[in-house]
């Protein structure tokens, strides 16, 4: 039988230091909902766990014009919390989609963040704000702007010896919405996800975030389609055209939820449906 | 690497032996003999190993067991008091809200936490907060109906909501 070790820190530098001492070999500890499954099917054989669960990283604050979100936040916590449900409500929108109550009140947000799936349900979300990822190592921190935090299924800049700290989120201007798509309403990986965000002047479009999930090897941020509707006055034609272009830039698969075709037809209508929405139209 | 792991177990304080990489739903049905959570998918997606931590629905599949230490955990026979039925397990027994039974002890579990947060839920709020239970019997109208009457104070002991 194998000897895993076992580690609860209690502050910041006595988990980034066992990181460093076990690197590869740990696994981070979290909530445990994509972990613990791993385990459980032998998929990983980590030598070593660290659980985060008592190093007090469950809040929300807002300081200098942003929002501050400890990685440890839990979808329950997020679900509920009055910050976010006055001035960053589509990470709401995308919690109540996000697994059912018993995942919710054990999975994180930088665990999302950290399993890095192209169907994380939190990341859309977070990508339309332009949050930036601060990791802390034994060595200090490093902020890291989520556009560049993941470089695949499941990979991402974060090196064994780091941890996810905190979310940093700029309340920027404008209207945003996630949707969803699954087989069910719960307990599902997204078939395709989308989140966007609008920042209109009358009815022009001053700013503009289109990202989708589940249709690439990492959550997407659209540029092609967020340049089309820069400028612009959003009718239902462009707002056709615009989500057309965004799933022209993904690159979606065939696999056991959905196939690469169905994805495309579906993301189309779902980005069109997202964009109609907070234009107003 | 063994350790030992101390928590309140349905009331009572208790004392095991576990490893790093043991569940709390191993650590409940293999070490302590409490066998109303079920291992269903192993992967938190049935939700009939739903126990509540701290009052809080969880897969004890997903929880690695040494994370629980000095925590409280109800399951299901911690339900019961004096030999006396929990409301819901009187209406989930008078309503027919199972078949094989394989799914109940999650339900019940989940319809507490439920019924705590929000003791007259609508019949969209229960089935939004039942999601995560699934039942292959396929009882969940059973299941709806036995959490309403409970909301509506029919099994309640004494008179008063429970």
């Amino acid at each position: 039988m194998r000897e895993v070790s076992y580690f609860a820190p209690t502050e910041v530098g006595e988990a980034v230091k066992l990181l460093a001492q076990h690197g590869e070999k740990a696994a981070v500890l979290a909530g445990g909902t994509d972990l613990v499954a791993q385990l459980n099917y032998y998929e990983i054989k980590p030598s070593a766990l660290v659980y985060l669960g008592g190093l007090d990283l469950d809040y929300v604050r807002e300081e200098g014009g942003k929002l501050v979100i400890g990685a440890g936040t839990t979808i329950a916590h997020l679900l509920t919390d009055d910050l976010i449900a006055q001035k960053f409500s589509v990470l709401a929108e995308a919690a109540a989609t996000h697994g059912s109550p018993a995942i919710r009140t054990k999975a994180t947000i930088g665990g999302n963040l950290g399993t890095a799936s192209p169907a994380g349900d939190m990341i859309p979300a977070l990508m339309v704000m332009d949050a930036d990822l601060v990791l802390a190592s034994s060595k200090g921190q490093r902020t890291v702007p989520i556009q560049e935090f993941f470089t695949g299924p499941g990979e991402t800049v974060r090196t064994a010896e780091e941890l996810i700290l905190e979310i940093h989120v700029p309340l920027l201007k404008g209207k945003a919405v996630f949707k969803k798509l699954g087989r069910r309403k719960a307990q599902v990986c997204s078939i395709v996800s989308t989140a966007v965000r609008l920042e209109m002047d009358g009815g022009v479009c001053k700013d503009a975030r289109i990202v989708l999930g589940s249709m690439a090897p990492t959550p997407l941020r659209c540029s092609k389609a967020e340049a089309m509707l820069k400028g612009k006055a959003v009718d239902a034609a462009l707002v056709a055209e615009c989500a057309a272009q965004a799933v022209a830039e993904s690159t979606p698969i065939d696999d056991q939820r959905a196939t690469a075709w169905y994805r495309a037809k579906a993301g189309t209508a779902l980005v069109a449906r997202a964009l109609a929405e907070v234009a107003g139209i | 690497m063994k350790q030992i792991l101390s928590f309140i177990l349905n009331g009572s304080p208790v004392d095991v032996i576990v490893t790093p990489t043991e569940t709390l739903l191993d650590v409940l049905r293999e070490k302590l003999g409490v066998t109303g959570p079920k291992r269903g998918c192993d992967d938190g997606d049935c939700g009939t190993c739903t126990v509540l931590l701290d009052g809080e629905p969880v897969r004890s599949c997903l929880t690695i067991a040494l994370t629980v230490a000095g925590r409280e955990v109800l399951t299901v026979e911690g339900l019961s008091t004096d030999g006396d039925l929990h409301p819901l397990q009187k209406a989930f027994h008078e309503h027919g809200a199972f078949q094989c039974g394989f799914c109940t002890p999650g339900m019940l579990m989940s319809a507490k936490a439920l019924l705590d947060h929000n003791p007259t839920p609508s019949r969209t709020e229960i089935r939004e907060y039942m999601s995560g239970n699934l039942c292959r019997c396929g009882s969940y109208e059973e299941i709806i109906e036995a959490i309403q009457v409970v909301a509506a104070g029919e099994y309640a002991p004494s008179g008063g909501k429970e």
